[in-house]
């Protein structure tokens, strides 16, 4: 019964060990000089998704699924599929939000320090991985099949939105998974499939409204 | 017995009695001085009364809590930016803590849950000042059905993705309080017109409220003393490279210029004294003499500045200013007297005949030099500006006080015996020019006339043009580390212009809701129509009686347990939290008892917490009286012109509103005619008087037309140099140019006086010449001197006058004195020059 207490807890220990090794300073500089890197080679993503929502305003979490584009710095688009569709593009100056079901849209100016750019910030930095240090404390550690980043933000307008942000990576650099905390509680976590590196067109990142839609601006700007 | 007997007589057998009297006179004055001295710092009592803006800015200074607003600043690096913007909290939260300050604005109260929170308990009042169909749609959101289907939307658009609804549910549960909020919610245009970031984020800008108990300049002091402790320590934790901590407001200003009036009187002062005494040493080479001088003009000033607190009961700051120019101005009068006193010793009179000699000699032109001096710094009255009135009034006095006390309490300290006659270069120079000018007169008046001429044509020439300064920087203190700051900041911040204020009073609540309401109408037009950038208004803040009562009879009529009923429902039926809608259900509560007539609702700024960053909005549109208001109106580009100016006059009053428009920049525009005025129409009256006083003094036209001619061409050097040494005029210096006719027109008053009735020409003449030379030399040093004053409106005075009295002396000498020579019978000339008689027959 020693012995196999003994092995149990070697295994398990291992096992922990194994997970959650956190890497130095240093190995998490080369961490991210090696996702640069990579992302130099192929800089434009397309993935799919699979995304769980628990929102403090509402009783039961929210899933979705769909397929997002991403094109550096600042260009993503993300449709949300299902019962309750969605379009969110931007082209790095402008972001769209089009509601289908609602024949509707939401319009948003960006680059005006609003709270919406910290919250894209917070999007894009899990599919660039560009520049991440100026903006997050970086920590990471060595999973059994890759590498998780936690991302703490610096400054306070992303504060204000982002709690933590935790990246995992599989052995080949690939975005598997991220968890998004937000200071009131909100929690989304997100999972990544099917990634492609391929070339994305300009165009895919520009969004004009269907005829009929109801425009409006919420932030007014 | 004649007047210069008599003072000859008392300065030299009776003068016992008139030490009691000097005795008498110090004590008395030095009791007022004690016991009844004021400083007045408020600048703005330097710019004229009578003008609507410049009241409006008075009153906007005293009566809203700007004044007690502090504007700090954190400017690092562009390396930093990210560090910035981390630290930037850390240094809110040190500055919140400070005991001194009240609260603070360091980012848009939105994005905070205490700012949502706060705006929520204000919002039924705000709410119940909706005009009728406004209020009648938002309260249509409260039927059952409505609520039903908001909720499922809101839930919907949830689950698509959208931000909008937790970001309306957060702040407005039930969606009635938007429309009523959007003034508050909408401040966001404040960080659009008056951002905290600048462009390139090497700045932050945090708005502080004090809690100083008044705005005086000791509190002021105090107050910057424990904000520059603060200043110190701030940066602790900053890790970045180095990072400026920049403050400025009015207490800012205030405390500097406070603390600046001490270093301004010891400088101008000590800087007066030594240049005029070092001139005097220069000229004469005696230092009893001088030791009178000093005392005689202490005196003066001493006198003159108690009569100065008898009348206006506290002084001005710009009065500082006033002992160095009455130190310039009054050592004339001795230089002249002592120079002809020493001329009378060196030729063998005794002393009282000397002192008789003096002042039967020059007794008139003191007299008429007092006179024009006086009268020239009594016409600052007609500038209308409270600091330049008691300027102009303390001047006329002491210059007064200088004349009696020059030709009696100076003569006191001069010695019976006088000492041998030493060799005087200087009036031996003065001697042999005169004697070469009476000669050859045209040999000077061929180089000079040219000059002056073309002086003159270059001062009329509109290329190079005048330099006029109208900005408020012009207004500032120079080396200033608030003016650093207030500058720095407009630099990074180019959008931070300064607005145009509309100040509003009514008579009650009804009335100043009214007028907000057509003003708002009016310049939204204005707006469209291109004329101004954007505006802001207290519209929506100020609160009709009548409306709150109708809105409270139409809540009446809404069924408020069916609402609940139908929240609680919706909201289990969406799944939501029944927590988040806590605010909600507190709404219908409130709302429920404004339904009840007889209840009486709280004024709304009693809802705010003292400590709510949303008073920075509150408190820029409301004096401490919520009956004075004012609103905002951002121009297209800063106010620096007329044009600008007088079309903003013309669009922005509503007709029946009684609006005074005002803000720095539009006072200071809508003061350039009121310059223009000072510069030209009364520097022409000024003219005016100074010609007919010499036509009356000379009875000869042709001296007339001289000194008139240079009088001209030196006001007309002066306004050439300034153009060439691109020296800019300002809204206060203008007045330098009437001070240089009001003292100029003297030296010449006493040149051509003595030639008019001199009998032995290089013995009378040189023998006034001199003295007039160094009173000039004394004058300029005595406004140069006001150039070290930190305070631009003095130093540029003392500038602008120096100049002016340079070239008044320069043409004396080389203009009027051989054109007067050149005018003159030759015959007289040549009689004149005679050999002069060694022992005069008096002697």
């Amino acid at each position: 019964m020693r012995n196999a207490t003994a092995v149990a807890f070697l295994i398990f220990g291992f096992t922990a060990v194994v997970r959650a090794e956190p890497l130095a300073p240093s190995e998490v500089k080369a961490l991210l000089a090696r996702i640069h890197d990579k992302r130099v080679a192929a800089p434009d993503v397309q993935a799919d998704f699979q995304e769980q929502k628990n929102v403090r305003m509402l009783n039961k979490p929210i899933s979705s699924s769909g397929k997002v584009w991403f094109k550096p710095p600042n260009k993503f688009r993300r449709e949300v599929k299902g019962n309750s569709p969605s379009v969110t593009v931007s082209d790095g100056q402008q972001l769209w939000i089009y509601y289908p079901n609602f024949k509707s849209a939401e319009r948003y100016t960006l680059g005006k320090r609003s709270p919406l750019d910290a919250a894209i910030a917070a999007i894009t930095a899990s599919m660039n991985l560009q520049n991440v240090e100026s903006l997050y404390h970086i920590s990471a550690s060595r999973e059994a099949d890759g590498y998780e980043l936690q991302l703490a933000p610096r400054n306070p307008s992303m504060k204000r939105l982002l709690q933590t942000f935790t990246i995992r990576l599989s052995n080949d650099l690939q975005v598997q998974r991220t968890e998004m905390l937000q200071p009131n509680g909100d929690k989304i976590v997100t999972s990544y499939s099917n990634e492609s590196r391929a070339p994305i067109p300009d165009a895919t990142f520009e969004f004009k409204p269907p005829a009929g839609t109801d425009v409006t601006t919420p932030l007014g700007r | 017995m004649r007047i210069h007997s008599t003072i000859a007589h008392y300065v030299t057998q009776r003068r016992a009695i008139v030490w009691l009297a000097v005795a008498l006179i110090s004590i008395a004055s030095v009791f007022v001085l004690v016991t009844r001295m004021r400083l007045d710092t408020e600048v703005l009592n330097l710019l004229p009364s009578g003008f609507e803006s410049v009241e409006g800015l008075k009153v906007y200074n005293r009566d809203f809590a700007q004044v007690r607003e502090l504007t700090f600043a954190l400017l690092c690096q562009p390396q930093d930016v990210d560090k910035l913007e981390e630290f930037a909290p850390e240094f809110a939260q040190r500055l919140r803590h400070q005991p001194w300050c009240t609260r603070i604005f360091a980012g848009a109260p939105m994005e905070t849950a205490e700012g949502i929170h706060d705006l929520q308990s204000i919002a039924v009042p705000l709410l119940l000042n909706l005009e009728p169909q406004a209020f009648d749609q938002a309260i249509a959101l409260l039927q059952p059905q409505q609520i039903r289907e908001r909720l499922h939307r809101l839930r919907e658009e949830i689950e698509a993705g959208s931000p909008r609804p937790q970001m309306e549910l957060t702040l407005d549960p039930l969606g009635v309080i938007a429309p009523a909020l959007k003034p508050f919610a909408s401040n966001a245009a404040i960080e659009e017109d008056q951002p905290l970031t600048s462009p390139d984020r090497t700045m932050r800008v945090f708005l502080t409220v004090t809690n100083q108990p008044s705005i005086s300049a000791f509190d002021c002091q105090k107050l910057m003393q424990e904000v520059n402790a603060f200043r110190q320590t701030a940066t602790q934790g900053w890790d970045g490279g180095p990072l400026q901590v920049l403050v400025t407001g009015r207490s800012a200003y205030v405390a500097e210029i406070s603390l600046s009036m001490r270093h301004d009187i010891i400088v101008t002062v000590l800087g007066s004294i030594i240049l005029v005494g070092g001139v005097f040493y220069a000229g004469f080479r005696r230092w009893i003499p001088l030791f009178g001088m000093g005392f005689s003009l202490i005196l003066c000033c001493v006198v003159a500045l108690a009569c100065g607190l008898l009348v206006f009961g506290e002084l001005n700051m710009v009065t500082i200013g006033f002992c160095a120019i009455l130190i310039g101005l009054g050592v004339d009068f001795a230089i002249l007297i002592y120079g002809r006193y020493q001329q009378a010793r060196d030729e063998g009179f005794d002393h009282p005949t000397a002192v008789g000699e003096s002042v039967r000699t020059l007794g008139r032109a003191v007299f008429f030099g007092a006179l024009t001096t006086a009268i020239g710094f009594l016409a600052l009255l007609l500038a209308g500006s409270a600091g330049f009135t008691q300027l102009g009034v303390l001047i006329a006095l002491g210059i007064s006080f200088a004349g009696v006390f020059m030709m009696t309490v100076f003569f006191l300290f001069l010695p019976r015996k006088s000492p041998p006659p030493r060799r005087d270069w200087m009036f031996e120079s003065v001697r042999r020019y005169v004697h070469w000018i009476v000669a050859k007169p045209a040999s000077v008046l061929w180089i000079v006339t040219p000059i002056l001429i073309a002086l003159t044509a270059l001062a009329i020439s509109p290329k190079p043009p005048v330099i006029f300064d109208v900005s408020t920087s012009s207004m500032e203190p120079k080396r200033s580390d608030a003016g650093y700051a207030l500058k720095t900041i407009m630099e990074k911040m180019p959008t931070r212009w300064e607005p145009v204020l509309g100040i509003v009073k009514a008579n009650d609540a009804q009335q100043l809701h009214d007028y907000w309401q057509r003003i708002a109408a009016h310049w939204q037009k204005v707006q469209d129509a291109g004329k101004i950038k954007s505006f802001s208004t207290p519209a929506a803040l100020a609160m009709s009686p009548a409306r709150e009562r109708n809105n409270r009879e139409t809540l009446q009529k809404l069924s408020f347990p069916a609402a609940r009923d139908a929240l609680s429902a919706a909201i289990n039926a969406e799944g939501f939290n029944r927590d988040t809608f806590g605010p909600a259900f507190a709404l219908l509560d409130q709302l429920q008892s404004a339904s009840y007539l007889s209840l009486r609702l709280p004024d709304w700024r009693s809802l705010l917490p003292k400590s709510s960053s949303w008073w920075f909005l509150v408190d820029r549109y409301f004096a401490h009286d919520p009956l004075l208001s004012t609103g905002f109106v951002t121009t297209n580009q800063p106010v620096e012109t007329q044009a600008q100016q007088q079309m903003l006059r013309r669009e922005l009053p509503v007709s029946g509103v009684p609006m005074v428009l005002s803000g720095w920049s539009f006072t200071l525009t809508d003061l350039v005619p009121w310059s223009h005025r000072q510069l030209i129409l009364i520097s022409s009256l000024m003219a005016v008087f100074d010609a007919a006083l010499l036509a009356v003094l000379y009875r000869d036209w042709r001296l007339w037309l001289i000194q008139v001619a240079t009088l001209a061409m030196s006001v007309a050097s002066m306004i050439a140099t300034m153009k060439l040494l691109h020296l800019p005029l300002n809204l206060l210096n203008v007045l330098a140019f009437r001070l240089v006719l009001a003292i100029g027109v003297d030296y010449g008053i006493y040149v051509l006086l003595v030639w008019q009735n001199a009998k032995k020409l290089d013995h009378d003449v040189a023998g006034v010449v001199k003295p007039v030379i160094l009173a000039a030399l004394t004058a300029i040093c005595g406004f140069g001197s006001l150039g070290a004053a930190n305070n631009p409106t003095l130093s540029g005075l003392g500038y602008a006058c120096a100049i002016g009295l340079f070239w008044s002396i320069v043409a004396t000498i080389f203009f009027t004195l051989p054109a007067a020579a050149a005018a003159e019978p030759k015959s007289w000339r040549e009689e004149s020059l005679q050999p002069r008689v060694k022992d005069p027959e008096h002697a």
